[in-house]
């Protein structure tokens, strides 16, 4: 693991000598970050998949493959259904994101502002509770499907499974592309409409083309994500199976903890290809272009003008947006009703019965949450930038080792930590940082690819000319990436801090009974049937994620005001 | 100044991960309000022993102290374990996690249990748990006083309630489908309920398993089996949470649920058109299991815990309230003032030590039936 060479230390123009010593003490505390950091992947990602792998092959009678040949012979089934549905959907919810986020850039104003709204909201589904408003709206009797267009659907199946999971990964992938979108340079845009170029020419020739990395790692992502999601095909799938789904079965139902730990390494295998493609491609491709970031004017591209193509795009971008907006108009109105023969009519008694639960686990929650996003998106900000911008050697295997927990079922990531930290010296069982280090490294990958994608958009020009002021490398980090990575950093802490609020599969196992989430309490409250409690309790958590939220975007706008300034 | 700034502001990230967790250590450290009188009442074993006959016995439980760590299939149970608190000054923490979950996790801790005590879940589990030698034996007097087939011959478990099954029908929709509401085990066969059923998988559900266990011992395995075959043809599918069959028939999506029945589920199907069958060739039923986990931190407490509860009838009266069952007259029929809801007889003949022995052969077979129509 070297730096490139390039980039030894130069001893800089005779300038303020404290500089000198600061720059000089900057390149070893660089080193000590740099190993710190990849320290910590290995300990909290590398060593729980190991531990989970020794359990594989632990039979009665010491070290055996058994277990794999089990899987391979009774599962290979569905290590295919995993993969057919993990295709589907990365291939739908792309096309979706892409829709999506192309809406939301062509619009202004306040409804460019209550689009993105929804999809912050939209970014913060609580387990359970949403998938029960999509079964309520669209079940065999739901709202819509049955009540509305008299269809008796049945949800229960595959294809349930690829447009649940579809929907749900929309707002990240979506948001993230937003992020790209608002880097292009719109001067060419608009030099290309000004040389004769039809709206739907900008957007096939430029706008998509800059998309591409963007695109590829949406459908990396949402793969990934696909495979390892067991909720939706254990809340939808019916009598359809996946691997992740099998694995929660194996854990829960028989706590077989070798075969579910098998079958993770079969997950795996798909999972790296699929990863090494990406990355093939990605090389292939690069980042957008290495222009200047300039001009980022309001750039009205009259997607109305594209005809089919623009009407696609809006056609696909308000169906994703009615089912989302009427997702929580549906969990909204759920806590407020109540069933009376065959209609429903108002009540505050649920409301009333929220105020009387102990909601003390919440505040538990906003902390943990709150140092997830902040170190979360720390370590990625200093993984993109040891990664990408400064090309550490083994970066490749560094980049897949972080995308392995998005990899693998929850549970399991939950289970791998407890096999691995349950004893001394290591003993972290029980504590509140087992906890805390599970959700920022299980949602480390999200982060980083988000602030890598972001880094990679900053123009090397750019340090050069910081370089040959005479500024180091932190000079470099502190006004070319930081200032570059803004966007990304409130993506990635929105998306660690929403994410942390609402997990439940990893955590399920690491969490101590004194130590409860406020995601526990709506478990409680879906598996006690109060449904009505339990979208209260949502509605709450939404509440106070986007409240944060909120004000860490108030203050990176004044960050950025007091960078221009 | 810039720089410095950066560096400050790594530091501060670091300073706050840590202070965030030495502060959430600090709050759990901290009595609540419940424990303050827990100086106070260092020898619970006075209190609570008048009730035992042999005061002396109970007498020389070690004093108890500090937190006892529950793992429980729900959070009702606060106010049972709050009573607890007030009587021994053992601070209570409760976490609802299902049995399965618990297992899991018991395993992969690999003797360590973060938890003491295991409240609730189907009794397989804890038979399972038995064999892999994770729970702590629990003797005392008034064990003597509970039915020798609710509890461990070794004293490994006991069972704090019974889970009966019965059926849910969801009455507006078999009338509009036009389907009679099916009276008997054997009526679930019929043609016209065909992608109706829904039943839970029975490795999730210790209900179901107690379905497919109770009707196997009662048919004898040839004829169970061929049942369950034919049933599959009627399953719309296996839930994989315990809670499915409910679920799905009080939103209307299905008309039939092989489901748990108690007094929260007659309260939430109140005023819907949803009716409870009783089957009338038998009830299958399990009891509830609690345990003690071997090595656990406070084992002392979970141990007076058990003891505690199963002493005092008002504990166990308190218990019944919050579950809102009455099979604990069935468990201590010495007990007043619960009475059973319903009549002994049609409960199914079960042999419960099968329950834990054949329940991987079981679970096998049943898969395969399930896997037959996957994806039909």
């Amino acid at each position: 693991m070297k730096f490139g060479s390039s980039e030894k230390a130069k001893v800089i123009r005779g300038k303020v000598s404290s500089d000198t010593f600061f720059r000089v003490f900057s390149e070893r505390a660089d080193r000590i970050v740099c190993y710190g950091l990849l320290g910590l992947i290995l300990l909290f990602i590398l060593y729980p998949m190991v531990c989970i792998f020794i359990r594989s092959l632990m039979g009665e009678a010491g070290i055996t493959f058994g277990h794999y040949a089990e899987v391979w012979g009774k599962y290979r089934e569905y290590l295919f259904n995993s993969v057919a549905v993990g295709v589907s959907t990365a291939v739908l919810c792309t096309l979706i994101s892409v829709c999506t986020a192309l809406f939301i850039y062509t619009r202004n104003g306040k409804l460019k502002l209550f689009l993105l709204g929804v999809i912050l909201v939209s970014m913060v589904a609580p387990p359970f509770v949403s998938s029960l408003a999509y079964i309520q709206l669209y079940g065999r009797r739901g709202w819509i499907t049955y009540r509305l267009l008299g269809l008796s659907l049945n949800p229960y199946n595959a294809v349930g499974v690829v447009l649940m999971q579809s929907i749900s990964f929309v707002p990240m992938n979506a948001l993230f592309l937003l992020g790209l979108l608002a880097r292009i340079d719109t001067s060419s845009l608009k030099a290309a409409r000004d040389l004769g170029a039809g709206p739907s020419e900008v957007l096939r020739d430029i706008i998509l083309p800059l998309l591409k990395p963007g695109i590829y790692v949406t459908l990396l992502l949402s793969f990934v994500r696909s495979l390892a999601d067991f909720g939706t095909p254990v809340i939808i799938g019916g009598r359809f199976s996946t691997i992740a789904s099998e694995i929660y079965l194996k854990i829960v139902g028989y706590s077989d903890l070798e075969t579910a730990s098998a079958m993770n390494m079969f997950l795996l295998v798909p999972s790296i290809a699929f990863f090494f493609l990406y990355r093939h491609l990605m090389e292939k491709t690069g980042m957008l272009s290495d222009s200047q970031r300039a001009s980022s004017e309001p750039f009205s591209l009259g997607l109305s003008k594209c005809r089919l193509m623009g009407a696609a795009v809006a056609a696909a971008a308000l169906l994703f947006f009615a089912v989302m907006i009427l997702q929580y108009i549906c969990i909204f109105a759920s806590g407020f009703m109540k069933r009376r023969g065959h209609g429903y009519v108002f009540t505050m008694e649920y409301f009333e019965e929220l105020m009387r639960y102990d909601l003390s686990t919440m505040t538990r929650s906003v902390i943990y949450a709150l140092i997830v996003a902040l170190v979360g998106t720390f370590f990625a900000i200093l993984f993109a930038y040891f990664t990408e911008w400064r090309r550490l050697k083994g970066r490749s295997f560094f980049d897949c080792l972080v995308t392995i927990p998005y990899m693998i079922p929850g549970t399991c990531f939950g289970i791998g930590y407890i096999l691995a930290f349950n004893h001394e010296p290591l003993k972290l069982t029980g504590t509140g940082i087992i906890v805390i280090a599970n959700m920022i490294f299980k949602q480390l990958p999200t982060s980083t690819k988000l602030c890598t994608a972001a880094i990679s958009q900053i123009p090397r020009a750019q340090e050069y000319a910081v370089r040959d002021l005479g500024g180091g490398r932190f000079s470099v980090l502190r006004d070319v990436i930081l200032p570059g990575l803004r966007p990304a950093f409130f993506g990635s802490f929105s998306y660690n801090f929403s994410t942390a609020m609402t997990t439940a599969g990893a955590v399920i196992f690491l969490i101590n009974p004194g130590k409860k989430l406020a995601v526990f309490k709506l478990f409680d409250a879906v598996y006690s049937g109060e449904y009505a409690v339990a979208s209260l309790i949502s509605m709450l958590i939404i509440v106070i994620v986007l409240v944060v939220e909120g004000l860490v975007y108030l203050l990176s706008l004044k960050g950025e005001k007091r960078n221009v300034s | 100044m810039k720089k410095r700034f950066l560096a400050g502001l790594m530091a501060a990230l670091m300073a706050v991960s840590f202070a965030g967790c030495s502060s959430d250590t600090a709050e759990t450290a901290a009595p609540s309000e419940e424990t303050t009188a827990a100086a106070e009442t260092a020898a619970p074993a006075e209190e609570t022993g008048e009730e035992t006959e042999e005061s002396s016995e109970a007498s020389e439980t070690p004093e108890l102290s500090g937190t006892m760590k529950v793992v429980a299939t729900s959070e009702d149970y606060v106010t049972l374990f709050d009573k607890f608190t007030e009587e021994t000054g053992v601070k209570v923490e409760l976490l609802s996690m299902s049995s399965g979950e618990v297992l899991s996790k018991l395993r992969a801790e690999g003797g360590t249990p973060s938890a003491d005590l295991w409240f609730g879940g189907g009794i397989d589990a804890f038979m399972s748990a038995k064999d892999d030698g994770l729970l702590e034996q629990v003797q005392f007097d008034a064990a003597s006083e509970l039915a020798d087939e609710y509890k461990d011959s070794e004293g490994y478990w006991y069972s704090k309630g019974i889970t009966i099954v019965g059926f849910l029908v969801n009455e507006a929709l078999t009338e509009e489908l036009g389907i009679e509401t099916p009276g008997s085990w054997t009526d679930l066969l019929d043609e016209s309920y065909q992608g109706e059923i829904v039943m839970s998988n029975p490795a999730v559900s210790g209900t179901n398993y107690a379905v497919v266990n109770a009707l196997l011992q009662t048919m004898g395995d040839e004829e169970g089996w061929n049942y369950f075959e034919s049933l599959n043809n009627n399953i719309a599918y296996y839930g994989k949470r315990g809670s499915d069959p409910l679920n799905k028939v009080t939103s209307d999506e299905f008309a039939i649920g092989i489901s748990y029945i108690d007094r929260g589920v007659e309260a939430t199907i109140e005023g819907s058109d949803i009716a409870i069958v009783y089957p009338a060739d038998g009830i299958p039923w399990v009891p509830e299991g609690v345990a003690v986990f071997k090595n656990s931190e406070n084992v002392e407490a979970a141990k007076y815990f058990v003891e505690w509860l199963f002493s005092n009838d008002d504990n166990l009266r308190m218990l019944a309230d919050i579950d809102k069952k009455d099979g604990l007259k069935l468990i201590k029929p010495s007990i007043e003032g619960i009475e059973l809801g319903y009549d002994t007889a049609i409960l199914m003949k079960e042999d419960l030590s099968l329950f834990g022995s054949e329940r991987d052969a079981v679970l096998e077979k049943f898969e395969a039936i399930m896997g037959d129509k996957a994806e039909a």
